[in-house]
Parts: structure tokens; C-alpha cells; sequence
């Protein structure tokens, strides 16, 4: 097995996360070599495993899950599977297109997003999602998607890494700092999640 | 009998009807957002933490998200048919339907918002071309997919040809000036021939 992508993207360090919960160690390639050869979107990561060839992160930590029959991650009765993606396509959609502007601007320098208008207003959206989790977290009192770590506390830690490295003002958020923490103990964390970067 | 919480004219409403009648589940659907409104009120919260359309209840079970809504109708409903069994298969399925989120979706809003919803001296003519050309780029990989099967994975349809099929109307009615794709016209062709997509994926785009 063989993961294709460099490890300054969020959607990379997903799978290499989920892989450490799974005791896997594909092949990792930061290269990007090869990338638009299996991938014409150019978008990384790229995950291969024998004749299949995957893309899209979230697609990568559900198939890994399954392979693996890892069902704590990823539940296999429809209710509850659904109580986990949910919360997933959340993440990369409208949570991952709300940092846009301000981790663009301010990260990765990019003269695109420079206008202060622009971060100001991804800063708004970015918060009011960022609070949406807040509230879950409070109601659950543990993790995403209830009581259990799935893989939508992987992509959901990754996203509030960033949150937590972007310099930006922000509230303070209890409920996702209190989860943070529990999560700091879980395999694959310190070295993919908070590893400082963003 | 299921609920549907959304207005029929959104896109993402249209994947969780069409693959409910594709299963053949009868549905009660609400109107809700756009001029309905009914998204900001503590009740709908409750239920949607983001406040979008749509929202599916099952019984007491309540699942937001159109994709995760689709995904679990068709493990519920419809498994070895709608859902695949196997991961590998079920994983091409999933690669698409996240494809049609995180890839399809933004320049197809910019194409829909542009011309459908934008008063025609308003237009940002440049804009709609640009994602246009995008949204067509990436048909073009799915096109290529497609070659020499008849759906997504192969003789039948399955949940991997949902999102990116109810987009597909739209593409086609909003993207007229395009090459030619074989593969994705052949494909799109099944589709409307279906009568699960004419009713509640091929309705006026407005």
C-alpha cells in the first residue's frame, strides 16, 4: 500500500493518522511524483493499495476503516455510520471552505487571499462553524459523533489544529479544548495532528 | 414513512429524494429554505446543527448532510443494489460522491448562482466562464471514468452515481457550450430515461 502526498496538507495527515489507529505504515511518498498520472485533479492525498486507486481523504479514511474491519471507527449499522459522516462531509465542505480566506492570507502568504476584507470574513465563518462544534462537543460531552472516537473526531482534530495555529483572534472554545485533550493520548496524534503545524 | 425536511428545487434535497425513490420508500418532504425559510428556528437546529437543507428522520433517527442522508438510505435500503457490499467497491462509490462535494459543487454554485439566480445586467460573465471551464474540466475526468461502463461502478446504478447525477442536470442545461464526452452522454442518458430522475431531479432550475 502506498500514500502518495506531502504532509503539510490536513487531508494527507487524515489518512496518516487513521493509518497510525489501524497499525498501518503504507509507503509514503511526499513527492508528489506520479500525482496527476492517478489523480487529474492534481489534489493529493492519493492512496493505492494493489489495483485500487483512491482520492479524496474522507473516501481514503472510510475504505481503510473498512478494510480493517475496524468498526469502533466507523460503525456498520447504517444509524449509526451515518451519525459519524455526517459530521465528515461537514468537515470538507462547509467547515474546510470557511478557513480559505484567513489560512491562505496569513499562512501560506498566498497574494490571492491578502485582502483584509477577505480573512476578516473567512474569520466570521470560520468562528460560527468552528462554534457549531463547540455546541456538539458540549452535548456530548466526549466525542463528534457520541460517546466513542470515530474517524470523524480524525478529520474534524485535524481541522481545529489549523484553527488553533492560524493567527487570528479567536474565542475561546471549552468544549473542543476539553477534546482536544482527550484526544491527545490517542496513537498517530502528536505526530499528525498537533505536530505545530498548521 | 421517512421525512424530508427541504424545498424540492436544491440540488442536495434531490440526491436524498431521488435515491429514496430509487429504493422505492415513501416519503413525506417539507418545505423548508430558500423563500420557506424555517432553518434558523431552535426546532430545526435541533435537528440540523448547520442549518441546511436537507434533514432526513427515519422514525426517531434524524441524519443531516445530503451524502451521509443518501449513504445510509442506501445501507438501510438498499444493500447489494444502491449500497455495494464490497469496501473496495464501496470506496469508488464514496470517492465520487465526495468528488461531487468538495470538487463539483463550488464552480457548479458559481454557474447556477451566476445564471439562474443573478439578474442578467449583473452578471459576472468572466466568473461563470471560469467555473464553467472548471466544472467541465472535471466532468471530462468523470467522462473518462466512465469508459465502457454503464455507471459508475459498472452494469447498475449505485449511490457512487448520485450526487454527481442530479449535478449532471444541471451541467448539461447550464454548460451548453462544451465538447464533446461520449462516456458522460451515454451515462447521462441512462439517467433521464430513469423515472426516479425525471421526478425529482429533473424539476425547473430555479
Amino acid at each position: 500500500m502506498k500514500l502518495l502526498g506531502r504532509s503539510s496538507s490536513i487531508n494527507v495527515r487524515k489518512v496518516l493518522w487513521t493509518c497510525a489507529e489501524l497499525g498501518l505504515t503504507p509507503a509514503h511518498d511526499e513527492t508528489d511524483t506520479d500525482i496527476r498520472a492517478l489523480n487529474p485533479k492534481g489534489l493529493v492525498p492519493v492512496l493505492v493499495d494493489g489495483g485500487l486507486v483512491l482520492t479524496e481523504s474522507n473516501t481514503i479514511c472510510r475504505y481503510l476503516a473498512a478494510r480493517e474491519g475496524r468498526h469502533d471507527l466507523l460503525p456498520e449499522t447504517p444509524a449509526a455510520r451515518a451519525q459519524v459522516e455526517s459530521w465528515m462531509d461537514w468537515q470538507a465542505s462547509d467547515l474546510n471552505t470557511a478557513w480559505r480566506g484567513v489560512f491562505m492570507g496569513r499562512v501560506r502568504n498566498h497574494p490571492d487571499f491578502a485582502d483584509p476584507a477577505v480573512q476578516d470574513a473567512s474569520i466570521r465563518d470560520w468562528t460560527k462553524q468552528m462554534r457549531i462544534l463547540e455546541d456538539r462537543l458540549s452535548s456530548t460531552g466526549a466525542y463528534a459523533a457520541g460517546g466513542d472516537f470515530t474517524l470523524a473526531d480524525i478529520v474534524l482534530a485535524l481541522s481545529t489544529n489549523r484553527w488553533e495555529r492560524t493567527p487570528m483572534d479567536r474565542p475561546a472554545l471549552p468544549a473542543i479544548a476539553a477534546w482536544m485533550d482527550r484526544l491527545s493520548s490517542r496513537p498517530g496524534f502528536s505526530q499528525h495532528c498537533r505536530n505545530g503545524v498548521p | 414513512m421517512l421525512t424530508v425536511w427541504g424545498r424540492p428545487n436544491s440540488i442536495n434535497v434531490q440526491i436524498v429524494m431521488w435515491t429514496a425513490a430509487e429504493l422505492g420508500l415513501e416519503v413525506d418532504r417539507k418545505d423548508v429554505g430558500g423563500p420557506f425559510g424555517g432553518l434558523d428556528t431552535p426546532e430545526y437546529l435541533a435537528m440540523n446543527p448547520n442549518g441546511r437543507i436537507p434533514t432526513l428522520q427515519d422514525g426517531d433517527l434524524t441524519i443531516w448532510e445530503s451524502n451521509a442522508c443518501a449513504r445510509y438510505l442506501a445501507a438501510k435500503y438498499g444493500a447489494g443494489s444502491l449500497w455495494p457490499e464490497d469496501p473496495a467497491d464501496r470506496a469508488k462509490a464514496d470517492m465520487w460522491m465526495d468528488w461531487k462535494k468538495t470538487s463539483l459543487a463550488g464552480p457548479m454554485t458559481t454557474v447556477f448562482w451566476g445564471l439562474v439566480r443573478t439578474p442578467e445586467a449583473e452578471r459576472d460573465m468572466a466568473a461563470i466562464g471560469a467555473a464553467a471551464q472548471t466544472s467541465q474540466a472535471l466532468y471530462a475526468m468523470l467522462d473518462k471514468w466512465l469508459a465502457g461502463k454503464d455507471f459508475v461502478l459498472g452494469d447498475s446504478l449505485t449511490i457512487g452515481d448520485i450526487p454527481a447525477g442530479a449535478m449532471a442536470y444541471r451541467f448539461m442545461e447550464l454548460v451548453k457550450d462544451r465538447p464533446s464526452m461520449p462516456n458522460l452522454e451515454a451515462w447521462y442518458g441512462r439517467l433521464t430515461s430513469r423515472q426516479a430522475y425525471r421526478d425529482h431531479v429533473m424539476l425547473p432550475i430555479t
